[in-house]
């Protein structure tokens, strides 16, 4: 509330407590149309987001179909600490979706690398083309377009083992296959998407240092290591750090592409919680699976905003 | 000079990279695109035994009429529709007047608000609690349950006004000194003058909106309600309507068809879609 002085708040006495009041109360009347105008965005989410924050009690309660039946305080909390099949879930969440991170940025990084060495405009601009439309395709349209390439009957993968005389093989459907074949597919999608934050720190580097490491008969090689890497380090900690803190998001690329012959290798911490809460009905314990882990991806984005002050000197949030 | 394409000492290694960089991007492509392209071909394909065949050995169209034609298959194809233009032009209309709002840098309470609707971006009540909201509001099985809940997407709701506090203030002031409200300044100038801000954000709506799936499955029993994303995944795992039906065309071949029919309007869109969402990404940070 820093301008204040507005011109035709001239007349009232600066400082004095009453007309700080006085003085918000004429900036209130004006500004009522606003109020209106952001009305229905406040309605939104007040019964979207904030309602299902109170929601939430439910965890400690026994919940029943008519509601709230009785507390009964971390009872939910140590069923889950005991039950094998939420630890399957954990772990394979930090297994999959670490594995992505990991081999998601280094792809991104060595594409963007590769794009920003191509000097031929139109064709960097098709290949970027190319690459990022997978993007856009739906989990669904991805899912459903390799289960048919994949199929054991008539997928084309299949087809090619058989004319090698080989046995098909039903890949999303064989625990040993399924998280490489999940990891590709998040590739195929992602990958492209991923190198535009990298490309646009790229085009930052100065054409000069190279210049200058080429008169001084530095390689390319020893280029790229000492100018081009150090020009995107902090944009590569800064994409590791943002997309560690939504580790544990990892939702609807894993439920389109699983099926109950693979839940011991795929299902993750939110397809648990969908299966619990809303296929078992069992409302309270779901929600207490979804508060954890609603409460350590808050704590990741927190120390990833930590991290990211001290590494850049700027938060994130 | 320093980028010269030769083969003569010096820059003999520097060309032998660039042709395998190029083979090596021109391979990638091709593995992008190999995937929606068989895709494609095989949905036009009436011989039913695809192998390796990039081009159908029978081309027909009877996959394509066979979806225009069966209601199980148009009805959700006209729901997707219907959910992706009215939800656009909902979440376009909430979320520009609710981003004008939070410009104006006098109002009380505009910190508030900003904060308000940025904590929702990293704390949220999870998916039990928001299901049990919206049975309590009475909205499960019908298409608000699917389409209220995304016409505000925070992301999307800071990218915008962003935008507007790019028009000049003193336009606006003169509006105001010449007895403008500000709701007809916010409809007569600014938003004509930010066109291709609510271009860009339509279009991340709409993708949004075609692309739902998983709230179709958790708030919509009915099928009659369900879009072309929930059908499209219920026709490629098990379905009784392939295996009972007697159609002259092999199941794959509408099923195939059926991923093309719901890739056609991204696909449509993907041009426009390209430019915007890259600026998107490249505005990143997002302040309040």
């Amino acid at each position: 509330m820093k301008s204040m002085a507005n011109s035709n708040l001239a007349g009232l006495q600066p400082g004095s407590q009453q007309s700080k009041m006085a003085r918000k109360m004429l900036l209130v009347k004006k500004y009522m149309p606003f109020y209106f105008m952001f009305l229905p965005a406040l309605i939104i989410y007040v019964l979207f987001h904030y309602l299902p924050l109170w929601g939430i009690r439910i965890a400690f309660y026994e919940y029943g179909i008519f509601g709230i039946k009785y507390f009964k305080g971390l009872e939910n909390f140590y069923e889950l600490f005991a039950s094998e099949s939420f630890w399957r879930a954990f772990i394979n969440t930090l297994l999959i979706s670490g594995t992505n991170l990991v081999l998601g940025m280094f792809c991104s990084v060595v594409l963007s690398l590769l794009l920003n060495e191509v000097k031929n405009g139109p064709f960097k601009k098709l290949t970027q083309t190319i690459v990022y439309l997978p993007h856009f395709l739906s989990w669904v349209v991805v899912a459903s377009i390799f289960t048919m390439i994949l199929s054991p009957q008539t997928g084309v993968v299949n087809s090619i083992i058989k004319s090698f005389g080989g046995e098909p093989i039903y890949f999303l459907a064989k625990e040993e296959w399924w998280r490489p074949i999940f990891l590709m597919i998040y590739r195929w999608k992602e990958t492209g998407w991923g190198t535009i934050i990298f490309l646009a720190a790229l085009s930052a580097a100065d054409p000069e240092l190279y210049e200058a490491a080429w008169i001084d008969g530095a390689s390319r090689l020893k280029q790229v290591w000492y100018i081009t890497l150090p020009t995107i380090r902090t944009t590569i900690l800064v994409v590791f750090i943002m997309n560690l803190s939504s580790i544990f998001n990892m939702f609807e690329s894993v439920f389109v592409m699983q099926n109950p012959l693979v839940y011991k290798v795929s299902d993750v911490i939110q397809t648990y919680t969908y299966r619990t809460g809303l296929v078992q009905a069992d409302f309270d314990y779901a929600t207490a699976v979804g508060l954890f882990n609603s409460v350590l991806s808050f704590t990741l984005v927190i120390i990833a905003n930590k991290l990211s002050k001290i590494i850049q000197g700027e938060s994130i949030l | 000079m320093y980028d010269k394409f030769s083969f003569a000492k010096g820059y003999r290694a520097r060309a032998i990279f660039v042709i395998c960089n190029t083979i090596f991007l021109i391979l990638l492509c091709i593995a992008m695109l190999v995937p929606i392209l068989k895709v494609l071909s095989d949905s036009f394909d009436a011989a039913g035994n695809y192998e390796l065949r990039f081009f159908p050995r029978v081309a027909t169209l009877d996959a394509y009429k066979l979806i225009l034609s069966t209601e199980s298959l148009f009805r959700p194809f006209m729901i997707s529709v219907f959910t992706t233009v009215v939800g656009t032009l909902l979440a376009l209309t909430i979320s520009s007047m609710a981003a004008y709002v939070l410009t104006q840098k006098e109002m009380p309470g505009r910190n508030f608000f900003t904060y308000a609707i940025l904590i929702t971006m990293i704390f949220h009540g999870g998916m039990i609690p928001t299901y049990l909201v919206i049975k309590s509001l009475g909205l499960l099985n019908t298409l608000w349950a699917v389409i209220l809940p995304m016409t505000c997407n925070t992301y999307n709701l800071i990218l915008l006004k962003n935008f507007f506090s790019t028009i000049p203030q003193g336009i606006v002031e003169s509006a105001e000194i010449d007895g403008c409200t500000p709701m007809m300044i916010y409809t007569k100038m600014v938003l004509p003058l930010s066109k291709a801000g609510l271009a860009a954000i339509g279009l991340f709506y709409a993708v949004a909106y075609w692309n739902t799936f998983f709230n179709f499955i958790i708030y919509i029993n009915n099928p009659d309600l369900h879009n072309f994303q929930v059908r499209l995944r219920e026709l490629i795992l098990t379905d009784d309507f392939l295996q009972r039906g007697t159609f002259t065309i092999y199941p794959q071949t509408v099923q195939n068809a059926c991923i093309i029919v719901s890739i056609i309007p991204v696909m449509i869109l993907y041009p426009f879609l390209q430019k915007h969402f890259v600026k998107g990404v490249n505005l990143g940070a997002i302040k309040g």
